[in-house]
């Protein structure tokens, strides 16, 4: 017994942002049943394809659920649907709303025929968006919602914004949203036995993650600009190479300015810098100057053994780590962050809970894996 | 006093908020929009920092008021064992415990997570810290750009051949703060469940990770360690942000076959659409740099707002990025409630960014922007914990509430 167990979620979803926001809530033990098209969702080859064929970021999206191929184009497969409707508890879809209306699928449709069910609907900019920004890709989602523009820190307006880690990174953003709300939705439900139509915008949630950023400039405590550093707080952190890699240093207070004085054994040219300098004297030159002489300070170093001693001294500095480094991290393996999935050790969740915690049950289905239980 | 009413998926839950700066609030702030009501534990002696970023007046700190929606401020002095002993009356009353003070200050409190269990049994304590709560580096804290690089996001980052230079610096909080409030509904269902509460211990560092978990799998299965390659997708070509006029940006993404022939038209390129070098996808892709070389010199001219509306007329993804110039004036935004105007404690209205959904028909209200300083004293002290008057001027004159 988990937090959803006993929860039927069906997912029309054909994107990684659906997929991602059922993955979501089957860790926690909701019956996800994911609906595919005859062949295969599309999302199967999205991403860059493995040896075998099979995609990454479709076996992350989509652990834990169930597969069934359904043919929605024809009346049968919609009424093969709608038999799952009537028995679920929730929708996760994230087609544009043509899509839905032609399907019958669309908020007020699954509102009138399924009163008690939840639906959450994702789309590029919100159901009332104009019929020509129904369609985007995560890259798009990044530029809409001003993270691209602003990143990274210190851009050149020469250099092109950029879409983030991953051509799907936005999607998981907005798949925490889209459970949160999910959840939100079927916890009430739980209550009352009320349905939710649920109207999720992606670019929403990029400009909810900038809040107090974005926030200013709508009241006025910011000036709006095109400026590509607007977003930027200034002072001399950033990415530095060190021998093994790259480190991150932010550096805000006196303190950390001492500490870092000291883990470079008080260098002559660090008694040029007032000691408050980060705090009231961060001028342009002295972060400049600064960064010349850590650049080569930190360049014959290794990565662990001084991002450690920096640890030690209070000072942030934080190793870039690669994904092999986060395999071994000790922290993600006492905290449980991999689960094994026949044998893969599996990105998990980033929350522990103590008495319903997220599991990987299984991995990615087949299509269709489970026709055969579900029509049943 | 309270008007607490606001409807919404979430009404009936309190949360009790001792929770600074920005993930912590955040996560809130999110339950705040979903309709639960939160306490924000504040005081004079421990401000949140916020209060103080950009000027010197507390109650119109801009930071603040971009975030605290729908928070009730109450006044609790940690320092002074009254307070402390009236904050574990709050913890009596609410659902949910949200902390993102270092690792191990709530302990030192006498607040671990056992001894509210001893206040509530089945209260559920969020607690969200870089690294988590307890491990062999639980104790490591750090600023949301640390988030990203440690947990992998910073190293995937960059223009190819530059540095892997990581997210904008503000990147980060909010997103473990999401992670956490969808990670606190789900202690919510299994409480409705079992009437068991329990601890959320949420790691910033892991939620990074979480959004290139696709990259880490990636790893796992083929032993390549993925790297910053600027916009590049493995699969499909174009698909990256092309030069416009005046310093502007567009993001274009070609998937089908009639979305790239849809472009040559929209550009007004029949030689494009000919060239024998991008007559498929996987020509394409094999000649992404030539590619993205002779698009760029299509779209140099054009304005990114014109461009974008005439490519996505014809049918192609093609999105300007935009500054803040360009987000604040947006007319969809501020008629769809993505920016909504609220109406501070200090008396002021105040634009904010409101949630990511729209709800039928169980939405919360959000009329209300950030409290000024124990605006909901009373409404906490008198109402809620139903303490007498003089008990109450008592608890204010010694310091315990202030």
């Amino acid at each position: 017994m988990t937090a959803l167990s006993g929860t039927t979620i069906i997912e029309t979803a054909e994107r990684v942002c659906g997929e991602w926001t059922a993955r979501l809530l089957a860790d926690f033990g909701a019956e996800v049943i994911k609906v595919e098209r005859p062949g295969g969702s599309p999302t199967r080859c999205f991403g860059p394809p493995l040896a075998n064929g099979a995609s990454a970021v479709f076996a992350y999206a989509n652990t834990g659920k169930k597969s069934v191929v359904l043919d929605l184009e024809t009346p049968e497969g919609r009424a093969a649907l709608e038999r799952l409707l009537a028995r679920a508890d929730a929708l996760i879809d994230d087609h544009t709303p043509a899509w839905c209306a032609r399907r019958a699928l669309g908020p007020e449709d699954l509102t009138a025929r399924f009163p008690r069910l939840v639906h959450c609907h994702i789309t590029p900019f919100g159901q009332d968006a104009p019929a020509d920004m129904a369609r985007a890709f995560p890259i798009n989602i990044a530029a809409a919602g001003g993270w691209a523009w602003h990143t990274p820190s210190e851009s050149d307006d020469r250099d092109p914004p950029l879409m983030g880690a991953s051509p799907f990174m936005p999607d998981f953003d907005t798949g925490y949203d889209a459970a949160l709300a999910t959840a939100a939705s079927l916890f009430h439900q739980r209550r009352t036995g009320e349905g939710q139509a649920i109207d999720l915008s992606e670019v929403a949630v990029q400009l909810s993650r900038a809040d107090v950023v974005l926030g200013r400039v709508l009241a006025g405590d910011d000036e709006p600009s095109h400026s590509r550093r607007r977003y930027d707080m200034g002072g001399p952190g950033r990415v530095f190479a060190c021998a093994d890699g790259h480190v991150h240093l932010i550096m805000t207070t006196a303190r950390h300015w001492r500490g870092l004085l000291g883990l470079m054994g008080d260098p002559a040219w660090g008694q040029e810098f007032p000691e408050d300098w980060l705090e009231f004297h961060c001028t342009p030159d002295r972060v400049a100057t600064f960064r010349e002489h850590f650049r080569s300070w930190v360049a014959d170093k290794p990565r662990d053994v001084i991002t450690h001693e920096a640890h030690r001294r209070g000072v942030m500095l934080a190793p870039v780590n690669l994904a092999p480094d986060l395999f071994a991290n000790p922290q993600y393996r006492h905290r449980g962050f991999f689960q094994a999935l026949e044998g893969i050790d599996t990105p998990a969740a980033p929350y522990r809970m103590t008495a319903s915690p997220a599991r990987l049950t299984r991995p990615a289905p087949e299509p269709g894996a489970d026709d055969r239980e579900i029509a049943a | 006093m309270n008007g607490h009413t606001r409807g919404g998926p979430l009404a009936g839950i309190r949360v009790l908020a001792i929770a600074k700066v920005w993930a912590g609030p955040y996560t809130a702030k999110l339950l705040g929009q979903l309709g639960a009501e939160v306490l924000k534990v504040e005081s004079t002696s421990s401000l949140d920092e916020m209060r103080a970023y950009g000027g010197l007046d507390i109650e119109h700190a801009p930071y603040f008021l971009s975030q605290n929606t729908e928070a009730l401020s109450v006044r609790v002095n940690m320092k002074s064992a009254e307070g402390l002993a009236r904050l574990k009356d709050m913890i009596a009353i609410s659902d949910i415990v949200l902390d993102n003070l270092r690792p191990g200050a709530m302990a030192k409190l006498g607040l671990s997570f056992p001894e509210m269990q001893a206040i509530r049994p089945d209260i559920i304590h969020v607690s969200i810290k870089m690294y988590g709560s307890d491990g062999p580096l639980g104790q490591q804290t750090g600023y949301a750009p640390s988030f990203g690089a440690i947990g992998g996001v910073t190293g995937l980052v960059g223009h190819e051949g530059g540095l892997p230079e990581g997210m904008n610096i503000r990147f980060g909080d909010t997103s473990a703060g999401a992670a956490a409030a969808f990670a606190a509904v789900a202690a919510l269902h299994h409480r409705e469940r079992t009437g068991e509460g329990q601890q959320v211990d949420l790691s910033a560092v892991e939620t990074m990770s979480s959004l290139v978990g696709d990259r880490l799998l990636e790893y796992a299965l083929t032993g390549d360690v993925p790297r910053h390659r600027g916009n590049a997708h493995d699969a499909l070509a174009p698909h990256g942000f092309f030069p416009c006029a005046q310093n502007g940006w567009i993001s274009i993404v070609c998937e089908a076959e009639r979305d790239w022939q849809a472009l040559c038209d929209g550009l007004d390129s029949p030689a494009l659409a000919k060239d024998p070098r991008f007559a498929s996808l996987s020509q394409r892709l094999a000649h992404r740099g030539e590619l993205e070389v002779d698009l760029a010199a299509l779209t140099a001219a054009h304005e990114a707002c014109d461009l974008g509306a005439r490519l996505r007329a014809a049918g192609v993804a093609a999105y300007p990025a935009a500054s803040s110039l360009d987000l604040m004036a947006s007319d969809t935004f501020w008629s769809n409630g993505t920016y909504r105007t609220v109406l501070n404690g200090n008396g002021d209205a105040r634009p904010v960014v409101g949630p990511s959904w729209r709800m039928a028909p169980g939405e919360a209200d959000i009329a209300n922007g950030a409290p000024t300083l124990g605006q909901h004293d009373d409404y906490v002290y008198r109402e809620l914990l139903g303490l007498e008057e003089a008990e109450y001027d008592r608890l204010k004159a010694n310091g315990a509430i202030s």
